[in-house]
């Protein structure tokens, strides 16, 4: 029988490894671009936030972090359940695992994105805002589709090594690839086969994920003009 | 009645006070040349019409409608309606001297972008605006999908004074126009320049176009140090300068 009949778990376990991934990825873009926008800004204050949240979280190591904000998130939970007199509400794996990731890669997404923002000349933004187009709009129609070019690599760069972050979810009880693989490798005692069979999962998601990038590259590169060597 | 005035500007960088009160009146069609040495505050002056710098003090009006402004901490001034401002902008296109095509759009999206997302027309209106403005700065239509990146400077700057033109403003800024092109590209955009004039449209042209300033414009003034040295019509001020300033600037660049 193929993969001894563990082949659904593992798509199982695949599909949780996406979800994971795709999820965070969007919630760590999105505190990048926040974080970066920040560090940007003219408010001290702001800037201050920006850089200790950048500062601390891409000097420990994610797996430290995860185990820090996962069970802290719960421990800090459980006291404000207990201070109330009401039941013990358990945290979700799943969405700890989401905001743990977005957490700490959002920190590596706010530098990304201020290098590309720092990369769009100044004349660009200029023009927006000459011919009268709100704060937003220049935002939009004209400093985000710029800064995505400078983006992109860091991003492509930032989420392949979030896909690979993600098998950290497995220690906080999340079935993932490499948890289903894992236990598949137990139960059969082929525990080679099946470490392989989750490498190759990664590799399929991240493959496709870099196809879809090259596409995203050349669509934001429009009106670029390549130097050739 | 004026269609732009500004009155006693003044423009502070820390301690160092660039203008200190340039004031400035344009009625319809009159065409406005401001020379002066680089450092003379001539490209702050134009910059500080439109507000992509504050200035410390003074007072525009566009149309006899004054903007209406609030200081802030540092002493600069700000629009004390955000709105009040963007609309002002609209009405205010300025051309570039590094022109400032948006890099990601085409000569067509560069000039349909304000007048569809900030003016609102419509696509189809925006696109017969584009064309007609094209053409008048002498484009064809097999440039119009082209990329800034992939044109000549002097096109480049011509898709710029489409743009602004595509706005259909009350007064056109220029800062420096010219000044980032080949000497064998300046002509083709003062020529373009020229026929803006003659149409009637109303210019503020920063300029070290001496010819340009002599027989396109009605009015030239010399800035100095961040003030009026002399102004007037150029036949007199050009040919017969009377402060010194002028006239050192003056045999420094006529060749």
């Amino acid at each position: 029988m193929f993969l001894s009949g563990f082949g659904p778990l593992i798509l199982a376990g695949t599909w949780v490894t996406l979800k994971l991934s795709l999820l965070s990825l969007l919630l760590s873009m999105l505190i990048g671009l926040a974080g970066a926008s920040s560090k940007l800004a003219k408010t001290s204050l702001l800037r201050g936030w920006a850089t200790a949240y950048t500062t601390l979280i891409r000097s420990v190591p994610d797996l430290v972090l995860m185990l820090l904000l996962f069970y802290s998130l719960q421990l800090g939970l459980n006291q404000c359940t207990e201070a109330l007199g009401m039941e013990q509400i358990d945290i979700d794996p799943f969405l700890a695992g989401v905001v743990t990731l977005a957490f700490i890669y959002g920190a590596y997404f706010t530098e990304t994105f201020r290098g590309a923002f720092l990369s769009v000349p100044a004349g660009q933004i200029e023009a927006a805002i000459a011919y009268g187009m709100t704060p937003w709009q220049s935002f939009r129609r004209v400093l985000f589709p710029q800064m995505m070019r400078f983006a992109l690599p860091g991003i492509a760069n930032n989420w392949q090594v979030l896909i690979k972050a993600t098998a950290l979810v497995s220690i906080i009880g999340l079935a993932d690839i490499v948890k289903a693989t894992q236990d598949a490798g137990k139960a059969t005692m082929q525990m080679f086969l099946f470490a392989v069979v989750g490498a190759l999962m990664y590799l399929l998601i991240t493959t496709v994920s870099n196809l879809l990038l090259i596409w995203l590259e050349n669509h934001y590169s429009a009106g670029v003009r390549k130097a050739v060597l | 009645m004026y269609k732009l005035t500004v009155n006693g500007l003044h423009k502070k960088y820390g301690q160092h006070e660039v203008l200190k009160g340039v004031s400035l009146k344009a009625k319809a069609g009159d065409v406005i040349s401001i020379i002066g040495s680089s450092g003379s505050g001539k490209s702050t002056f134009l910059r500080c019409i439109n507000f992509l710098e504050q200035p410390c003090a003074g007072e525009i009006s566009l149309n006899g409608e004054l903007l209406q402004t609030v200081l802030d901490k540092k002493g600069s001034q700000r629009a004390r309606d955000p709105k009040q401002l963007q609309k002002m902008r609209t009405e205010l296109s300025m051309v570039f001297q590094h022109f400032n095509l948006w890099s990601h759009m085409t000569v067509l999206e560069n000039i349909m972008e304000a007048p569809m997302h900030v003016l609102g027309l419509s696509r189809a209106e925006a696109l017969q605006r584009a064309r007609k403005y094209l053409a008048k700065v002498g484009l064809t239509e097999q440039q119009e999908n082209k990329y800034p990146a992939h044109l000549s400077g002097g096109q480049q700057q011509r898709v710029a004074i489409a743009r602004a033109l595509a706005m259909e403003p009350e007064v056109m800024l220029f800062d420096e126009p010219t000044s980032a092109l080949d000497p064998e590209l300046v002509g083709e955009v003062l020529r373009v320049m020229q026929a803006l004039a003659e149409e009637g449209r109303t210019m503020v042209v920063v300029t070290h176009e001496m010819g340009f300033a002599r027989n396109v414009s009605n009015h030239v003034i010399f800035l100095h140090q961040g003030r009026i040295e002399e102004e007037g019509h150029p036949a007199q001020v050009l040919s017969q300068p009377k402060s010194e300033r002028l006239q050192q600037f003056l045999s420094g660049s006529l060749k």
